[in-house]
């Protein structure tokens, strides 16, 4: 397991070009924004975050089963336990988008002003999004990759998928910028909190199915 | 060929919703009174018009205001105008027994021919506390009975309430139908048996069908009660949402060459589909505002839209539809099952 997550970090490191291309979409999709509104609502900056985080989680993860050969496959069919493999791909790529989203965050902050009023609701929301994001992605991409027009398909298959666990995300971060004040806070993210599990628990149990292939 | 009475059943409550739901005319209701908001201690004539209401000088027509079980004011005088329309003379006393300054009363008609009807908020009458104790009780008794079989009748739905006995049970078949796909996936997993793959998708495939009509039916009756066809309702744009996941489906099985990895992939993706699609219809309608009713604050279906005569229709409704949909369902996997063994036995012929 820890071989496999630490497999991850190297695969990672050698492929630097990979990460900096990720790093630089979020550059570059943020400074379109910024060139195209210059002043933003603070409204319109957390929808604006939120779609800018899931055009990079997309891009980010679909790479996570689509980059491997297919004798490195054969290889860790043979060897490893698909569970653990599942689950070493999911949290790399949760590791993944925090730093990613946090990124996007601090360059938006520095080019379209800083909103946020609740920090910690706001970690909250960016950290169950990674989770979210990562958990429905890497599944959809497992099941995307033995396709070959696996880059349409990943967007057609996840999309639905996370548009309820985006909404939850944009009213989490609403109250966190003090656009609406809600009482019950807590019960939407316990409610992403659960969207989390029932597709993590989903991911585990399918997973081997898939793999067989 | 066995005899499939199920088949024969759906066929005959579909056949019976269709004639019932539609035929059946609507209890007398009334739609509008002018003026709707009075000042105590005045004398006014109001203006009621009636819905399939049958006015008639020589049954005797009753009018009360209705401020709450015990409180309520007679009509003084009844004309009726014609079979819709009524003139009813009301002198509004001063005292009247409520705190606030104003408050709004409940619209009661009881016509001896054909039963008693009421609108709910109809006026507002504004309190002047200048007289005392001309207040007199009228006491709402011996209505009559309405003994004729009709549905009932709600201000802004009126007739569109028949689509309850069409844009529900679709709903409910569509969800059945899924529910049958995410079993027979479930069983291909576990045996590899194409069989259950080809009713998996046999049945997805009916069900979104059956989606399909769900958002039609429901689009016409948004038009007609909230205004628009497609109003932005939270259910509204989660049911197209979850309609494209299962989309979705048919494209992601159709992108393998090799039939039995598809149908492995497919299978996989239709269980996660149906999980992900519990929260988009059930969870997320709840917490946020929506017009549907059941949610945010809004009744919902059962405790008081529903009376008997209504129900007699919809409970075999849904039995219907669900049933017709399995029908369908069991044609098209059939069908599909016969045309790959078609196409299997001229590969080798």
């Amino acid at each position: 397991m820890f071989w496999l997550l630490k497999k991850e970090f190297t695969l990672e490191w050698r492929q630097k070009y990979s990460l900096g291309g990720i790093f630089l979409y979020v550059g570059s999709t943020i400074f379109i924004i910024y060139t195209s509104f210059i002043k933003i609502q603070p409204n319109i900056w957390n929808i604006l975050f939120w779609i800018i985080a899931l055009f990079t989680s997309v891009n980010a993860v679909a790479k996570s089963f689509v980059q491997e050969s297919g004798y490195r496959q054969l290889y860790y069919y043979q060897t490893v336990n698909p569970v653990l493999l599942l689950l070493a791909k999911m949290i790399y790529n949760t590791i993944l988008l925090l730093l990613i989203n946090l990124l996007s965050f601090s360059l938006l902050s520095l080019v379209a002003g800083n909103p946020v009023k609740d920090y910690g609701l706001f970690s909250v929301a960016i950290l169950l999004g990674s989770i979210g994001f990562s958990f429905a992605f890497t599944f959809v991409s497992s099941i995307a990759s033995k396709a070959s027009n696996s880059a349409t398909l990943m967007a057609i298959l996840s999309f639905p998928i996370v548009i309820p666990i985006i909404m939850t995300l944009v009213k989490i971060a609403a109250s966190a910028l003090r656009l609406i004040q809600d009482t019950s806070v807590w019960k939407d993210i316990t409610i992403l909190f659960g969207i989390n599990l029932i597709l993590g628990t989903l991911a585990i149990i399918l997973f081997p199915y898939i793999w067989k292939e | 060929m066995k005899l499939a009475w199920w088949k024969i059943l759906s066929i005959i409550i579909i056949l019976y919703v269709i004639f019932v739901g539609l035929l059946v005319p609507l209890k007398q209701g009334i739609t509008a009174v002018t003026p709707s908001s009075l000042a105590a201690g005045s004398s006014v004539n109001l203006k009621i018009i009636g819905y399939n209401t049958k006015f008639n000088p020589s049954h005797k027509i009753r009018v009360w205001l209705k401020l709450d079980d015990d409180h309520a004011l007679e009509c003084n005088k009844v004309v009726v105008v014609n079979e819709t329309e009524l003139n009813a003379l009301f002198s509004i006393p001063h005292d009247l027994p409520f705190d606030s300054k104003v408050k709004d009363f409940t619209l009661v008609v009881d016509n001896a021919l054909d039963g008693t009807t009421v609108l709910p908020n109809a006026i507002y009458i504004t309190k002047n506390d200048s007289i005392k104790g001309d207040y007199v009780n009228a006491k709402i008794e011996n209505l009559t009975k309405a003994t004729e079989f009709t549905f009932p009748f709600r201000n802004i739905l009126a007739e569109t309430i028949r689509n309850t006995y069409f844009h529900v049970p679709l709903w409910f078949a569509m969800f059945a139908l899924f529910f049958t796909a995410l079993i027979n996936s479930v069983k291909f997993l576990r045996t590899n048996d194409l069989t259950y793959d080809f009713k998996a998708a046999g049945f997805t495939y009916i069900g979104l069908i059956f989606g399909f009509l769900g958002l039609i039916t429901g689009a016409i009756w948004a038009k007609h009660t909230w205004g628009a066809y497609w109003s932005w309702d939270v259910k509204q744009n989660m049911a197209a949402i979850s309609v494209l996941i299962y989309l979705a489906y048919f494209v992601l099985k159709n992108s393998f060459e090799d039939r039995e990895k598809g149908a492995r992939l497919s299978g996989v993706y239709n269980i996660f589909a149906f999980m992900a699609m519990i929260p988009l219809l059930f969870v997320i309608p709840r917490m946020t505002d929506s017009l549907h009713p059941g949610n945010g604050g809004n009744p919902a279906i059962g405790s008081q839209d529903l009376d008997n005569t209504m129900r007699m229709v919809f409970y075999p409704a849904i039995i219907g539809f669900i049933l017709f949909g399995f029908w369908l369902a069991q044609l098209k996997y059939r069908y599909e099952i016969l045309n790959a063994k078609v196409i299997e036995d001229s590969n080798e012929g």
